[in-house]
């Protein structure tokens, strides 16, 4: 075994009985991939709960056509070098609607081409069970989730009516018309993610390592303008810093910070020390109060 | 020392130097009743203890402007109730999970609601749980919710207990106070199976004794929370439990591989070792003990692993792989104490399945034995049981189910109880004896025997000569009810 320290190991067991537990509970799971760094231990995890056999699941990625290039070529690669299932799903009606970042608020962007885009994938394929690789500590409604998280008919959560779930037994039973989101990573901590990541020496989006990109700043925030559709304001000129990612969604709403953090270690070190929660640079969840928790009652993950 | 030095201490402390080689995880679980201050005492803890971010600061403070309590300029609660409602009702309505570290530990902890409406998501939250956190408002003592918290926590195993006397700022810092509130909780929690109890006078709101001292209370000496929290060493089963891996998967890959997928819940298995199956009796040898990083020589408690075998032996999901000297029991007929958890109350024609470890058996029959009463924490003789009670309970299953005792193996040895109409978690509960077989059954004739009407029917009987005639009356009486309903019965007493 190689050196994982001893609360990760703990954790990692957790995460590995929970896959098992699923596996064993739904008729039709699939993990849903968003490329990220929660996404890439999400997968790694999943690969160890089923080894020497292969995760016995599809993996689904919501495409909103805005992700960061340098993704969808690590989504590719990472999806051909392990050899599993992908399906990817756009909201085509959304497409044809001319839904943006840009032209649009981002809880409308977000509902159309996220929250709804999900629903519409889960449904055509028809899964009772979607892996999600969200963590407690990400968000105040998200500390409230259980790891079986139901959904009711359109996928609803309601936080009011959660499933009581005590020791590790996991009841996946569903009532009429109900799904579940199942979380691994309930217990890990951002800090846990990329030790685990060093640790592990697993690949992640470049994204994350600091590099010179180009950057415009808008409300204090540092967006990178990652292709030509990209909209400057009057007088703005994107400059070159030298940035990365804390977390990864689609371009025009995800802040950078400005870090010269370019191997792993140093990742570690820097998240341990921030000042500041992840979520900070989620352009979208400040929209308003509770933001995340009125997504997750449409059916967000 | 300043308050503003301390917390840059622990922050310097607490994230320079993570808990990476430290003592594993700490899950602990606060309750208690109603606006005793649970969550502004976890809030408080966090942020004293520079767990609270930068940003997360700012928006905690925005929003405790609309909330001012009691003139105090922050909010703590608003750290942990994260629903919509909690926030516009100023209650906690579901468990809250928040994670920190200090260079000695990595925290888990779970801060539950008091309502008793409720209790269900208290349950949940101290069934994860190893230590808990139980706080008393100085000015009420011991209340109804507290006893029904304190009964919950033992229910489900907790074994050590912090009870934390708050708001000794609203009776004047009193020692004599907090000593009666202690002395009633200790009084108590005899009947309960908790190994440690510590009891810490506290303000949350204000901060004393949470992380920084209190000036107030120099006829405290003990710990502050957090020192206590950093020092107390969580529950270990002992080192030579018996072996127990309940099995979730079968697993089928390349080169004809098949492996069984679990986790070790006890004890510890060697390659080379024979196991087990007490359900079919099956036995194998353990050919590898596989893992993604390589193959394991042994397998530990907590360890996810897949074995393969080196014989083919027809067991499945719901199978508990154990040593072949100890092994769990192979029972029908199980005696339960569990916590009601759904808002239907129980009904003994509705259709019920047992959830153990990893197996999902049908319940055939299910009787409430008696009830816990919260107010003097005595069981008293019941028949009934609805949502937040404690009940006693016998169960009857439709086929055998390899189980424990759970207070020989709590892994193996707790349940859920689901609904099998809707799916729904509506009891969760522990195994408090078991047994193999239907009681005495020869030739399908039905044995009431002594220990079986003693256990339950009869349990309330003592030795004296009258006791005696009751008990042969309603050994009876059982008798001619049964046979009543198609039973052939003998009395073997």
């Amino acid at each position: 075994m190689n050196a994982l320290t001893s609360h990760l190991k703990l954790l990692e067991d957790e995460s590995i009985h929970i896959f098992r537990e699923a596996a064993a509970q739904f008729r039709s799971p699939v993990l849903l991939y968003s490329i990220g760094k929660d996404s890439t231990v999400l997968l790694h995890l999943a690969r160890k709960a089923f080894f020497p056999a292969k995760p016995p699941f599809p993996l689904l990625h919501v495409d909103t056509t805005w992700k960061f290039r340098d993704m969808i070529a690590f989504r590719d690669r990472t999806v051909k070098q392990l050899g599993l299932d992908l399906i990817v799903h756009t909201n085509h009606d959304g497409l044809a609607r001319n839904i943006n970042p840009f032209d649009n608020p981002p809880s409308i962007y977000t509902d159309v081409m996220k929250t709804v885009a999900l629903r519409q994938a889960l449904d055509t394929g028809g899964f009772d069970a979607a892996f999600g690789g969200a963590r407690r500590d990400e968000e105040a409604s998200r500390a409230k989730e259980r790891v079986f998280s139901f959904r009711a008919a359109g996928h609803r959560w309601e936080p009011r009516r959660q499933r009581p779930e005590l020791w590790t037994l996991l009841n996946g039973r569903l009532g009429k018309g109900e799904t579940v989101r199942v979380f691994p990573l309930s217990n890990w901590t951002e800090g846990d993610v990329w030790r685990y990541i060093a640790l592990e020496k697993l690949d992640v989006v470049p994204l994350y390592f600091a590099a010179a990109r180009p950057v415009v700043t808008r409300d204090g925030q540092l967006i990178v303008v990652d292709d030509e559709r990209m909209r400057l304001e009057p007088g703005e000129r994107p400059e070159m810093r030298k940035v990365r990612f804390r977390t990864l969604g689609c371009w025009p709403l995800t802040a950078a910070v400005e870090s010269d953090a370019t191997t792993l270690d140093q990742i570690v070190v820097e998240t341990l020390a921030s000042k500041n929660s992840e979520r900070a640079g989620r352009l979208i969840d400040h929209d308003q109060a509770g933001a995340m928790e009125m997504k997750k009652r449409e059916g967000y993950f | 020392m300043t308050m503003a030095a301390l917390q840059e201490q622990i922050a310097v402390e607490g994230r320079a130097a993570p808990a990476s080689q430290g003592r594993g995880m700490v899950r602990l679980l606060t309750c208690g009743s109603v606006d005793d201050g649970k969550s502004t005492l976890i809030g408080r803890l966090l942020w004293d203890s520079a767990a609270v971010l930068d940003d997360q600061r700012a928006a905690i403070e925005q929003a405790s402007q609309n909330r001012a309590i009691n003139g105090e300029k922050i909010d703590f609660s608003l750290l942990l109730d994260g629903l919509q409602a909690e926030r516009e009702q100023g209650i906690t309505i579901d468990i809250a999970w928040r994670y920190f570290e200090t260079s000695d530990r990595r925290f888990i902890i779970i801060d539950s609601p008091g309502h008793e409406q409720y209790t269900r998501n208290m349950a949940t939250g101290a069934s994860h749980a190893e230590i808990a956190i139980l706080l008393i408002d100085a000015r009420h003592g011991v209340k109804r919710q507290t006893r029904r918290h304190a009964a919950i926590c033992d229910l489900v195993g907790i074994k050590k207990v912090v009870l934390a006397v708050n708001k000794m700022d609203q009776i004047d810092w009193s020692e004599s106070a907090y000593r009666a509130i202690e002395q009633d909780f200790l009084t108590l929690a005899a009947s309960f199976g908790f190994e440690e109890i510590a009891t810490i006078p506290v303000a949350a709101l204000a901060g004393d004794n949470v992380v920084r001292r209190s000036s107030h209370m120099s006829w405290y000496s003990g710990p502050t929370l957090l020192d206590y929290l950093e020092t107390v060493e969580p529950e270990a089963l002992p080192a030579d439990a018996p072996f127990r891996m309940p099995i979730q998967l079968v697993l089928r890959a390349a080169n004809d591989f098949r492996g069984y997928a679990g986790t070790v819940t006890s004890g510890r298995i060697r390659r080379g070792d024979r196991i087990v199956d007490a359900r079919s009796g099956h036995s194998a040898i353990i050919e590898r003990i596989v893992t993604m990083d390589g193959d394991l020589a042994i397998a530990i408690k907590g360890d996810a692993v897949v074995l393969s075998l080196d014989t083919d032996i027809d067991i499945s999901r719901g199978a508990v792989l154990s040593e072949t000297g100890r092994r769990p029991t192979n029972a029908d007929v199980i005696e339960t104490r569990l916590v009601w958890l759904s808002e239907a109350p129980f009904d003994p024609e509705l259709g019920y399945l047992l959830r153990t470890a990893t197996d999902l058996v049908p319940v055939t029959s299910m009787s409430v034995s008696a009830l816990i009463d919260f107010e003097t924490l005595e069981s008293k003789p019941a028949h009934n049981c609805g949502v937040n009670d404690i009940a006693d309970c016998r169960i009857l299953l439709g086929r055998p189910a390899s189980l424990d005792l759970f207070r020989d193996l709590p892994p193996t040895g707790s349940f859920v109880l689901i609904s099998a109409i809707d799916g729904a978690t509506v009891a969760g509960g522990v195994i408090t004896w078991a047994q193999s077989g239907a009681p005495a059954m020869s030739d399908n004739v039905l044995v009431l025997n002594r220990e079986l009407l003693a256990r339950g029917v009869c349990a309330d009987l003592g030795n004296s000569p009258e006791d005696q005639a009751e008990f042969h009356r309603r050994a009876q009486e059982v008798a001619i009810l049964l046979r009543s309903a198609g039973v052939p019965v003998s009395i073997e007493i």
